[in-house]
């Protein structure tokens, strides 16, 4: 059987070929469109991995006894109080103790936390890490932090390393 | 003859590269421009926020005295006029007071009586853009983002073959192939091993 000419629009094979794309399209667009109805009813909007079912650990108590709990898989929840404004790597969680939060950082783009989860309740989890900076990227990082709030900064007024605890999120869960 | 036969035998894959082209490229044309807007946007994440403009308002009161945080919220509220008790609330140090509404906040130095509101907007179409392209919904996109990606390579290898003769890639074509392969070659010879 001889080709249809390109630029026939009444070849059969053009009409067949436009037919299937058009199909696979459409089937895509519908699976695409029921997706959150076939991943479940989850209570929040689930990031990452979302949560295995761990037990919650307080975290005032991650942060009082930081060595017993370095390197261990733990889950943490409260009130979202900051938010990666860039590139949402990160947030910080309100711990139940007042002046103080707990950074969960996330590979860049493994998980996007929106902006607008500021003030919304997450419940995360993810490895507990000592971060050690030298004085050098503690200057720069507190820097970067008086710059955002609009702060004077004195670079010789550090003069200690930082030392401190995140976790490296895999996974969470944010509600209102 | 023996000509006539050759051309015969050559014109069928060529028509159906074309039209693989002419169709994939037609397909394309929404995802492409979508990626290529978005990745405009995300090269300069350094220089501009991509996804959100926030709008944030500095408003001054009169300095409230640290106490424990629901009477701080409850003087802040009436200090600032806000519409009611806020969703949630923190407290980084004794004297800031975060006050979390739905869709904004407000960052307060009581003792200094300085207060932020902010309030993160989306970035018109874009913030939507760079959802797709660069993949923050997962799941079934990120299939169909190969599924287009393939399209793309595609594309690239039928387009080298649309024309033939001096116009294609045995003629002008090869020259335009090989700047478009030197010029990251010399981006990375510079930037990465020199």
């Amino acid at each position: 059987m001889p080709l249809p000419r390109l630029g026939d629009s009444t070849g059969t094979v053009m009409k067949n070929l436009t037919s299937r794309l058009a199909a696979a399209l459409a089937a895509g667009l519908i699976v695409l469109a029921f997706a959150p109805v076939l991943a479940g009813d989850a209570p929040g909007k689930v990031y990452g991995q979302g949560l295995s079912g761990g037990e919650t650990v307080a975290i005032s108590q991650l942060l009082a006894h930081p060595d017993k709990w370095i390197g261990k898989t733990v889950r943490v929840e409260g009130t979202i109080t900051g938010v990666c404004e860039k590139r949402g790597c990160w947030i910080t969680i309100a711990s139940d103790k007042e002046f103080e939060d707990l950074r969960i950082k996330v590979d860049d783009g493994a998980i996007v936390f929106p902006a607008e989860a500021k003030g919304r309740y997450a419940v995360a989890e993810g490895v507990f890490t000592k971060i050690e900076m030298s004085l050098e990227q503690t200057r720069r990082y507190k820097q970067h932090h008086a710059e955002e709030h609009g702060e004077e900064f004195d670079p010789a007024s550090v003069t200690e390393p930082m030392v401190f605890y995140q976790i490296k999120g895999t996974g969470a869960v944010i509600r209102d | 003859m023996a000509s006539d036969d050759g051309r015969r035998r050559g014109l069928p894959w060529r028509r159906w590269n074309n039209i693989l082209h002419r169709d994939l490229g037609y397909f394309c044309v929404a995802l492409t421009i979508i990626y290529a807007i978005s990745g405009i946007a995300v090269n300069h994440v350094h220089q501009w926020n991509p996804n959100y403009r926030f709008e944030r308002v500095t408003r001054h009161f009169e300095a409230i005295p640290v106490s424990d945080r629901e009477t701080m919220v409850a003087a802040l509220v009436g200090a600032l006029g806000l519409p009611g008790p806020p969703r949630r609330s923190f407290r980084p140090s004794p004297e800031q007071v975060l006050l979390f509404y739905d869709g904004w906040n407000v960052e307060a130095h009581a003792t200094e009586g300085r207060a932020i509101i902010e309030r993160p907007r989306d970035r018109w179409l874009l913030r939507d853009m760079n959802f797709l392209h660069l993949n923050h919904g997962k799941g079934l996109w990120t299939w169909f983002a190969d599924a287009y990606a393939a399209a793309l390579l595609l594309l690239a290898i039928t387009g080298m073959l649309v024309l033939r003769g001096g116009q294609g890639l045995a003629g002008r074509g090869k020259w335009f192939v090989l700047a478009g392969t030197v010029v990251p070659l010399l981006f990375l010879l510079f930037q990465r091993y020199l």
